[in-house]
C-alpha cells in the first residue's frame, strides 16, 4: 500500500468520525448553518480524496451524499431523521470499503451494487424533496440576478441536471434483441448448453460520458470472449448539422460468455449504465433462409417424428442428414434442419423442443421455441398438439390409461389439453414485443385453428384468422389476446377439468400473469442491479459500537513503535533497580565503601532520568476517554431509536486521559453498560410521565481522574433496580442460598447483577438479556485492575462506577516478606502499614481484628492465606507488621513478617500452568535476578 | 494528426481521440462523398464512432485490427 492511500484512510477514517459527530448534532440543532457547513465540507473534501485513487464505488456514493448536503444546506432539502439514516448508511458502507483497502488494496466487484443503490436512494431523496419544494414554494430564480448568477445558482442547476440524466437512464434498458448468424447463434447455443453462462450486455453510455473522460467504445472492446456485438444509435439525430458530437448516443450491444465477475469489473464505473441479462440456450435457435420453392416431404416429417417418438434418435439425425443433403443448403427448412441436428446432438433428451421443431417443417410458421421452454418446464402439453394426430407426443404418451381406459375422462382430458393450449398460446403473446412478434402471433393462430379443428369446433376458424389479421396489420397480439380471453371465458372452471381429469395438467401453474421464461431473464439483472422496486434498502450492520478500528487511528505512530519503547524503559527500570543490589555488595562483600556511595549518587541520576522517561512514554501513551466517549452519541442515538425511548445523553470529562490499553479494554465493557442502562434502564417515555418524570431521559457518562485512578460513571435517572427483584432472580437462578436472601444488604444485592449468569430481562432482545453482559463487564474491567461497582435507587435511577488505574504498564508494589519469602502487594491496593501489639488484637468470633483510628479492622495471616503452617513471626517488640489493603471498598489487615521497600516493576501475567493460579496477579524480575510473586489480595481473600 | 484530411479522403491512423469528433463531422458534412481510410486505426473514441454511425460514409479501407473491423462492421451499407 503506497503512502498516499495509507494517509487517504486514515485521513478519511478521521472525516468519517466527524461526519457522524456533526449528524449527531445537527439532528439536536437542525438549523446550525455552520454545522452544515462544516459537514458539507467534510464530505465534500472525502468525496475529492477518494477520486484520487481507482475506488468508483466509494467515490459515487459520495458524490450523491455530497449533492444531498449541498441541497440540504442552500435549503432546498429539508433536515430530517430519514435523511440522517441515509447519510450515516452511505458512511457505513465508505467505512466498510475503507476496511476492505485497508485490508485487500481494492475494492471488490461485489459492492457496486450496493454502492448503486445506496447513490440511487440518495438521490431519490434529493429528487423527492427538490420535487416537492418546487411544487410547494418555486424558487425566486428569475427575480434574481441573471447576469451574475451565483455560485450556490450554478451548483443548484449543476445538481438539477444530474438528477434528470439519473432518471433518463435507467428507463432506456429494452429487451434483448438480436439477429444472429446461423454459425454465431449455433456457437452460442453450443456453450450455453455446455454450461457456460451467455450474457446479454446492454450498454446505454449516459449522453456526458464523454466529458468524464470515458471512451464508451474502448470499453465495450474490452469485455472478453464476445461472441456477438452490435453498436447502435439511440434515436435518428435530425439534422446532421445539429449533432452535438459530444452528447453520447450509443448503445452498445453484447453476447459474451465472460463472466459476471469479468463483467463487473470492466463497467465497475459505470454500473448503473449497463443491463446485464442471462440468454437461455434456446433463445439463440433461429432459422433464416429462403422459403421460396421451399417444401418437405410430409412423409419425412412423420418418418423423422416417429424416430424421435421412438427415442431413436440416430436414426432422426440420419434422415435429417440425408434430407439435408437432397435439399439446397440456403432454404429456410435447410436452416431449420441444421438445428434440429445440432439440438438432438446435444439435447437428446429434449423430445419435446426436437419434435416442435420438425413439426414446423409442416406449418412453415416461424415458431418461438421460448415459449415452448415454458411450457415444457411447466410441463403442459406441446403447441402444435393437434397437428399430429398420427404422432402422440410425449405427454399423451405418458398417459396413455387416462386418454383410453375411461371413455368420459378422454372428453374430459381432451377438453382440459385444449384449455391449457388456450392458456399456453396467451402466454406465448404475453411475451413482450420482440423482433418475433408477427411469427409469433401466426404460429399462434396455426395453433388456435388446429386445436379448434382437432375438437370439431370449425366455425371458430374463421373468427381466428380475422383476428390474426388485425393483429398482423396493427402489429400487436390484442386482438388475438382478446380472442383467446373469450374463449377462456366459455370453458367450465378449471377445477372442474381437473377433478374429471385426473390427469397432470398443472393449469394453475401457468396463468396468464405468470411470468414467461423471457421475463424472468429480464428480472435477473434487476435484482442484480438493484432497479428492483422492493424496499430492500441496503444497511451496513456497522454501528458506532461495533468500530474499534478508530482508536488506533489517532496515534500517528506505530503503535508497535511506541510499545517497544515502553518495553524497552520497563527493562531500564528493572535494570535500574538492580544498582542499589550492587551497592550494597560493593560495601558487605568488598568492603569498599565509598565505591557503594559513587553508586548510589549515579543510581540516584539514572532513577531520575529513568522516571522522566517513564513518563512521557506514559504521557504519549495517554489518550482522552473521548476516544471511546465519542462512539456513544451514534449508538445512544440508534439503540434508544430502535426502543422508542427518548434519550438526552450527557458526556462530561471527555478530556480526562489513561493509558491506552486502559482506554481500550473500557470500550466493550462500557458499551454493554451504557447498552444495558438504555435497555433495561431508562423507561419509555409514557412509563416515565405516568411515573412524573422528563419524557426525555437523560444519561451521564462522566469521566473524572481521582489520585492515579480514572473513574468513570453511567448515570440515568431510570427506573433503578429493585434489590428484592434481584434478591429473588438471583435466588431462582440458584446464585445465593437462602440465608444470603435474607441477609444482603440492599446495595450488595443490586450489586449481584454482576454475578455470571445473571439477567433479569424477561425477553432476550438483540440488545442485552442474555445474562453475560454484567458478568462480562466486571471481569474485563477486574482484567485490567479495575473495580466496578453499582448503585441504585428504585424510581430513581442507577449510577454504575468503574475505577480504572491510569496506566498498567509499570506497577508500583510493597515487597513484604512471610515465612522467609518475599511477595509483592500492588501499592494502589495499599491503604497502610501499621505494626499492632500483640496487646490491640482482639478476637470477635474467633476472627483477629483490631481498631484502627476507630475503626474495627479484621486481621488476616497472610500465611494462613497461602496455606502455610507458620505463624506470623512478630518483631522485637511484640508487633506484627500489618498492611492494611482496600478490597472491595473494605479495609483489610493482612498481617505479614515484615515489610520491605516498595519497587517499580514490570507485572508480567502468570501463564500456562501457573495462569490458572488464583491469588497472584502475576510475577515480575527483581533488580538482583529474583522472581517476584504478586498477590493480588482482592482473590486472596 | 490522428485524422489526416485530404481531398476526397479521411485517413485514420492508430488511436483517433475524442477531440477529432467535431473536426470528423464538420469534414464529413463538407464532403458527402469524402470516403474513410481506416487500415492504420487501431482505436476511435466512441464520439469519433457516432459520428461515423451517424452519417455512415464509405469506407475505403477497413482496418487491419481484425477486431476493430467486425465493430465497424456496422457502418457496412
Amino acid at each position: 500500500m503506497n503512502a498516499l492511500l495509507e494517509q487517504f484512510l486514515s485521513e478519511s477514517r478521521d472525516f468519517l468520525q466527524g461526519i457522524g459527530e456533526k449528524l449527531m448534532q445537527l439532528e439536536s440543532d437542525p438549523e446550525s448553518i455552520p454545522l452544515m457547513t462544516e459537514l458539507f465540507r467534510f464530505v465534500h473534501t472525502l468525496k475529492g480524496n477518494s477520486g484520487l485513487f481507482d475506488f468508483p464505488e466509494m467515490t459515487r456514493v459520495l458524490h450523491a451524499s455530497e449533492d444531498l448536503m449541498d441541497a440540504v444546506r442552500h435549503g432546498r432539502v429539508s433536515y430530517s431523521q430519514d435523511l440522517t439514516d441515509q447519510l450515516l448508511d452511505a458512511m457505513d458502507f465508505v467505512g466498510i470499503l475503507m476496511d476492505e483497502i485497508e485490508t485487500t488494496g481494492r475494492i471488490g466487484n461485489s459492492h457496486a451494487a450496493n454502492s448503486v443503490e445506496l447513490t440511487k436512494s440518495l438521490r431519490e431523496l434529493l429528487a423527492a424533496a427538490s420535487t416537492e419544494s418546487e411544487a410547494h414554494a418555486p424558487t425566486p430564480q428569475g427575480i434574481s440576478d441573471i447576469d451574475h448568477p451565483s455560485v450556490d445558482q450554478v451548483l443548484e442547476e449543476f445538481a438539477a441536471v444530474e438528477i434528470d440524466y439519473v432518471d433518463d437512464t435507467v428507463a432506456s434498458f429494452g429487451e434483448p434483441a438480436f439477429e444472429l448468424d446461423e454459425a454465431v447463434a449455433m456457437a452460442l447455443y453450443r456453450h450455453a448448453i455446455g454450461g457456460d453462462r451467455v450474457f446479454w450486455v446492454e450498454y446505454i453510455p449516459e449522453p456526458e460520458c464523454f466529458f468524464k473522460g470515458e471512451d464508451p467504445f474502448y470499453l465495450s472492446r474490452q469485455v472478453p470472449a464476445v461472441l456477438w456485438h452490435h453498436s447502435v444509435l439511440q434515436k435518428n439525430i435530425p439534422t446532421l448539422s445539429e449533432m452535438d458530437v459530444y452528447s453520447s448516443q450509443l448503445i452498445f450491444q453484447l453476447l459474451t460468455i465472460a463472466t459476471q465477475d469479468e463483467l463487473d469489473d470492466i463497467f465497475r464505473y459505470v454500473p448503473d449504465q449497463i443491463q446485464r441479462i442471462e440468454i437461455p440456450a434456446l433463445a439463440f435457435v433461429a432459422f433464416s433462409g429462403s422459403e421460396h420453392d421451399d417444401t418437405v416431404d410430409d412423409e419425412f416429417i412423420t418418418r423423422t417424428l416417429g424416430f424421435i417418438h421412438d427415442g431413436n434418435l440416430e436414426r432422426a439425425s440420419h434422415s435429417i442428414r440425408t434430407m439435408l443433403e437432397l435439399s439446397a443448403p440456403e432454404l429456410w427448412s435447410s436452416s431449420l434442419l441444421r438445428w434440429a441436428q445440432l439440438i438432438i446432438e446435444l439435447e437428446p433428451d429434449n423430445a419435446l423442443i426436437q419434435c416442435a421443431l420438425i413439426n414446423q417443417l409442416r406449418t412453415h410458421e416461424p415458431l418461438d421455441l421460448m415459449s415452448l421452454v415454458d411450457q415444457n418446464s411447466s410441463k403442459s402439453i406441446a403447441v402444435d398438439d393437434s397437428h399430429l394426430p398420427e404422432v402422440s407426443l410425449p405427454h399423451e404418451h405418458d398417459e396413455p390409461d387416462a386418454l383410453n381406459s375411461d371413455a368420459s375422462h378422454t372428453d374430459a382430458a381432451l377438453m382440459a389439453s385444449f384449455y391449457v393450449v388456450l392458456n399456453a398460446q396467451k402466454n406465448v403473446l404475453s411475451v413482450p414485443a420482440s423482433p418475433w412478434l408477427a411469427g409469433r402471433m401466426k404460429s399462434v393462430a396455426t395453433t388456435l385453428i388446429a386445436t379448434y379443428r382437432a375438437t370439431h369446433q370449425e366455425e371458430a376458424i374463421e373468427d381466428i384468422e380475422q383476428a390474426l389479421q388485425e393483429a398482423l396489420a396493427g402489429n400487436t397480439s390484442q386482438p388475438l389476446l382478446v380472442w383467446i380471453d373469450k374463449a377462456l371465458d366459455n370453458a367450465p372452471a378449471i377445477s372442474d377439468i381437473q377433478d374429471a381429469a385426473p390427469i397432470e395438467v398443472p393449469v394453475e401453474q401457468s396463468p396468464p400473469e405468470v411470468p414467461v421464461a423471457t421475463e424472468e431473464v429480464t428480472q435477473d439483472p434487476s435484482s442484480k442491479f438493484g432497479r428492483r422496486v422492493e424496499d430492500t434498502s441496503p444497511h451496513f450492520g456497522r454501528r458506532a459500537e461495533d468500530t474499534n478500528t478508530m482508536v488506533s487511528k489517532t496515534l500517528k505512530v506505530d503503535q508497535e513503535k511506541i510499545d517497544r519503547l515502553m518495553n524497552l524503559i520497563g527493562e531500564m527500570v528493572v535494570a535500574k533497580n538492580a544498582l542499589p543490589y550492587l551497592a550494597n555488595r560493593a560495601e558487605t562483600v568488598f568492603g569498599v565503601r565509598d565505591l557503594s556511595r559513587e553508586i548510589k549518587a549515579q543510581y540516584a541520576v539514572i532513577n531520575r532520568v529513568a522516571e522522566e522517561m517513564q513518563d512521557t512514554i506514559m504521557q504519549v501513551r495517554m489518550m482522552p476517554v473521548s476516544f471511546i466517549f465519542q462512539r456513544f452519541p451514534r449508538m445512544v442515538r440508534d439503540i434508544s431509536r430502535k426502543l422508542g425511548k427518548e434519550v438526552e445523553l450527557v458526556l462530561e470529562g471527555e478530556s480526562t486521559e489513561a493509558d491506552k490499553n486502559i482506554i481500550e479494554a473500557l470500550s466493550d465493557p462500557l458499551i454493554h453498560i451504557v447498552r444495558n442502562s438504555l435497555d433495561h434502564g431508562l423507561e419509555s417515555p409514557d412509563v416515565r410521565v405516568a411515573a412524573g418524570k422528563n419524557a426525555t431521559g437523560k444519561l451521564l457518562i462522566r469521566a473524572t481522574q481521582e489520585s492515579d485512578r480514572v473513574l468513570i460513571e453511567i448515570i440515568d435517572d431510570g427506573r433503578g433496580i429493585n434489590p428484592n427483584v434481584i434478591k429473588q432472580k438471583a435466588y431462582e437462578k440458584g446464585l445465593i442460598d437462602e440465608s444470603a436472601l435474607e441477609r444482603l444488604s440492599d446495595e450488595e444485592a443490586v450489586n449481584l447483577v454482576f454475578a455470571a449468569g445473571f439477567s433479569t430481562a424477561e425477553v432476550i432482545s438483540d440488545l442485552s438479556g442474555r445474562g453475560v453482559g454484567m458478568d462480562v463487564v466486571r471481569s474485563a474491567v477486574e482484567r485490567i485492575n479495575g473495580t466496578v461497582g453499582i448503585e441504585s435507587e428504585v424510581g430513581k435511577g442507577t449510577r454504575l462506577y468503574l475505577s480504572l488505574p491510569l496506566s498498567m504498564a509499570v506497577t508500583n508494589v510493597m515487597i513484604i516478606e512471610s515465612n522467609e519469602q518475599i511477595f509483592g502487594v500492588p501499592m494502589d491496593m495499599v491503604v497502610e502499614t501499621v505494626r499492632v501489639p500483640r496487646a490491640q488484637l482482639s478476637s470477635i468470633k474467633q476472627k483477629q481484628t483490631t481498631v484502627l483510628r476507630g475503626r474495627i479492622v479484621p486481621l488476616l495471616s497472610l500465611n494462613e492465606l497461602l496455606a502455610l503452617p507458620q505463624e506470623q513471626v512478630p518483631n522485637e517488640d511484640d508487633e506484627f507488621a500489618t498492611l492494611v489493603v482496600r478490597v472491595h471498598g473494605e479495609h483489610v489487615g493482612i498481617v505479614v513478617d515484615d515489610f520491605r521497600e516498595t519497587v517499580d516493576i514490570i507485572l508480567k501475567p502468570m501463564s500456562g500452568i501457573l495462569g490458572g493460579l488464583g491469588g497472584f496477579s502475576g510475577a515480575a524480575l527483581l533488580g538482583d535476578g529474583s522472581v517476584l510473586m504478586v498477590l493480588n489480595p482482592r482473590e486472596l481473600i | 494528426m490522428a485524422i489526416e484530411y485530404k481531398k476526397s479522403l479521411a485517413v485514420f491512423t492508430e488511436f483517433v481521440g475524442v477531440e477529432e469528433a467535431e473536426n470528423l463531422l464538420q469534414w464529413l458534412l463538407k464532403n458527402p462523398k469524402g470516403k474513410i481510410n481506416l487500415a492504420a486505426c487501431e482505436h476511435i473514441h466512441a464520439a469519433n464512432l457516432q459520428v461515423l454511425m451517424a452519417i455512415k460514409p464509405q469506407v475505403a479501407a477497413w482496418p487491419a485490427d481484425e477486431d476493430l473491423h467486425r465493430w465497424l462492421a456496422v457502418l457496412e451499407k
